[in-house]
């Protein structure tokens, strides 16, 4: 029993023998930044879902007040499912768009978590998106946490250094948090090729190089989890949860929560 | 050019200025701020100018005096948003404007909610505003074909001196996929337009009006307009999938609902059940003829919306009682798994017991 549980924790945390992003991650608290579209909330998702995996005892704080589908919501129950605690405006509010940041975000950011505890918060896009954490940052203590910076070098206005550092900076400011790291995600979705994936981890390297800021994990697709050759980067393998409606899997049970 | 990751939203936004067009008139609203949000960065890198209007009644009026002077220009909305430009649609369609409005639609009727829809069909297919007038109506399903049809419909706004409209549901603007851009329009590389009001130096002026106060230059205007709309004809587009040597089940579905049509074949397909697709791509004009002959190839049609049911008036009148053509429609942002589909379908070829 023991041994079956030590092998599906592996295969979750450690993709391809590799260290898995949620070894490497000790801080409490985790919070994800990016431009918009870079890809946060599928990594807090599977971020979430990988501490879970591990027994923790994991909040998903959905902070997303920039984009109006596809947010962390909308995988309400994979999550709720493994017993991660999703903390999102509540009622007909779920669905909305509005700048609403539940008391509930401020108690969990500030509680006591315990050994085994573990906040995942999910910022909007760009400074914008960052704003919101801002108003909340004074409750964060900066030695329980770490602020990640999301890079996908394929979407717009992410596509070269000088606009990377601009925009983690601007970032800085409203969120009033250094970024302690990031995380390189360069994908095309469906068509992600091994040279997309090894492409965005040396912009990443760069801009690191640039920014004194470590890589602390590259995220990669499952099925490009061997894209990354001579490098011990930590991995976090990517199952993908937002989908859109045709997926395969987007059955009546899904629609309600699909955020579709 | 390398593929990016776009947004069906900001491809629209990158595909306007890849037409050559330099100008944005418009408003927010959700679930289509990402496209006066992207136009708003990269406009001013490009030459351009965004305005932020004070209504959508009004950016529709910026666009009748932007297209007058003779420019390239849009503007993008969402249902409610679309609903107040439609003084300015007919204003420009009656002036003989080329304008392209993209409409990301959400569910109605009134504000109703920001998620997706399909319940403007009948608005955006049979004139919208007052008057008899049409718009040639474009609907994408993909991201990469949203870039496409956004570039295309700046040139068929100018060919037929109409605005043009590009139709979305919510999820065809906020999905992201992988883009490229295969064509470049430069401003300058624009045809010249005779007729627009640029100064009247060394030639006889240009007037940019919709009224006609004399009731046979106003007939003679409409049917002029009419014989117009007669000849976008030519511009009709559709995608046929799986059909070839005819289906049990044909699904006539645009949009998002056509790409769960899809997965809906394949799992339909593993049952011994084939379903085909027929795919509108313009939906006024209407590819009437294709329609029917795919009709004609199946045992029984089913028509799928995100509507309580509109283009299946247009399928239903195609079809004119030659199949039978049943309904399924998802409303309010709720949305049809391929499942539904393939439930529907089974129940049109059940044998009664």
């Amino acid at each position: 029993m023991q041994s079956a549980v030590r092998v599906q924790m592996d295969a979750m945390t450690k993709p391809n023998g590799r260290a898995g992003a949620c070894e490497v991650l000790t801080a409490p608290i985790v919070i994800l930044v990016g431009h918009f579209g870079s890809g946060k909330s599928e990594i807090a998702i599977n971020l979430a879902l990988g501490f879970a995996a591990r027994g923790d005892d994991v909040s998903l704080v959905d902070l997303d007040v920039v984009k109006p589908y596809f947010r962390c919501r909308a995988a309400r129950e994979e999550v709720e499912a493994k017993g991660i605690h999703l903390i999102v405006p509540d009622g007909d509010r779920f669905y909305a768009d509005l700048p609403i940041i539940v008391p509930e975000v401020k108690g969990v950011l500030t509680r006591s978590l315990g050994a085994h505890g573990r906040v995942i918060v999910d910022a909007g896009g760009d400074d914008t998106g960052a704003r919101a954490l801002g108003s909340l940052m004074d409750a964060i203590d900066p030695e329980r946490s770490e602020m990640l910076f999301v890079v996908n070098t394929r979407r717009p206005f992410a596509e070269d250094q000088a606009a990377l550092v601009a925009m983690l900076r601007d970032i800085e400011t409203a969120a009033r948090r250094r970024v302690t790291g990031l995380v390189a995600n360069t994908h095309l979705i469906e068509e992600t090729t091994p040279e997309v994936v090894r492409e965005g981890f040396a912009a990443a390297l760069t801009l690191a190089a640039t920014t004194g800021i470590p890589v602390r994990f590259c995220a990669v697709l499952k099925r490009m989890v061997g894209a990354l050759t001579g490098t011990d980067v930590p991995i976090l393998s990517i199952e993908r949860y937002l989908l859109p409606p045709e997926a395969p899997g987007m059955t009546g049970r899904r629609r309600r929560f699909a955020g579709v | 050019m390398a593929k990016k990751l776009m947004k069906g939203c900001e491809a629209i936004g990158e595909a306007a200025i890849h037409a050559g067009c330099r100008l944005f008139f418009g408003y927010p609203i959700t679930p289509q701020n990402e496209i006066p949000e992207y136009m708003s960065a990269r406009l001013p890198q490009v030459g351009g100018m965004f305005v932020q209007a004070e209504s959508e009644v009004a950016a529709s009026n910026m666009l009748y005096g932007a297209s007058g002077a003779g420019c390239r220009v849009f503007t993008s909305s969402s249902s409610p948003g679309i609903s107040l430009m439609m003084e300015g649609v007919s204003y420009m369609a009656g002036a003989e404007l080329p304008v392209v409005i993209v409409n990301i639609m959400r569910g109605g009727p009134g504000l109703g909610g920001i998620l997706p829809s399909q319940s403007d069909y009948f608005q955006a297919t049979k004139g919208g505003g007052h008057g008899d007038y049409r718009v040639l109506v474009l609907a994408p399903s993909t991201v990469q074909e949203a870039a496409d049809l956004v570039i295309d419909a700046f040139d068929l706004a100018d060919k037929y001196r109409n605005p043009v409209m590009v139709v979305g549901d919510g999820l065809i603007g906020q999905m992201m996929e992988p883009v490229e851009f295969k064509k470049t329009i430069k401003p300058e590389e624009l045809a010249e337009k005779p007729w627009a009001t640029t100064g009247c130096a060394g030639r006889e002026r240009n007037v940019i009006n919709s009224l006609y106060l004399d009731p046979e230059q106003l007939e003679k205007h409409n049917w002029d307009l009419y014989a117009k709309y007669q000849s976008m004809a030519a511009e009709v587009r559709h995608e046929d999938y799986n059909t070839e040597g005819g289906c049990d089940v044909l699904i006539v579905a645009y949009g998002t609902v056509a790409r769960i049509a899809k997965t809906a074949i394949d799992q339909a397909r593993e049952k011994g059940l084939k379903i085909g697709l027929f795919r509108p791509i313009t939906l006024y004009p209407y590819p009437a003829e294709a329609l029917a002959k795919a009709a004609l190839g199946a045992k029984a049609v089913l028509v799928a919306e995100l509507s309580t049911g509109q283009m299946v008036e247009d399928v239903r009148a195609i079809v004119a009682g030659r199949r039978p053509v049943a309904f399924h429609g998802r409303v309010g942002g709720m949305v049809m798994g391929p499942d539904d589909l393939v439930a529907e379908a089974e129940k049109l070829v059940a044998v009664p017991a």
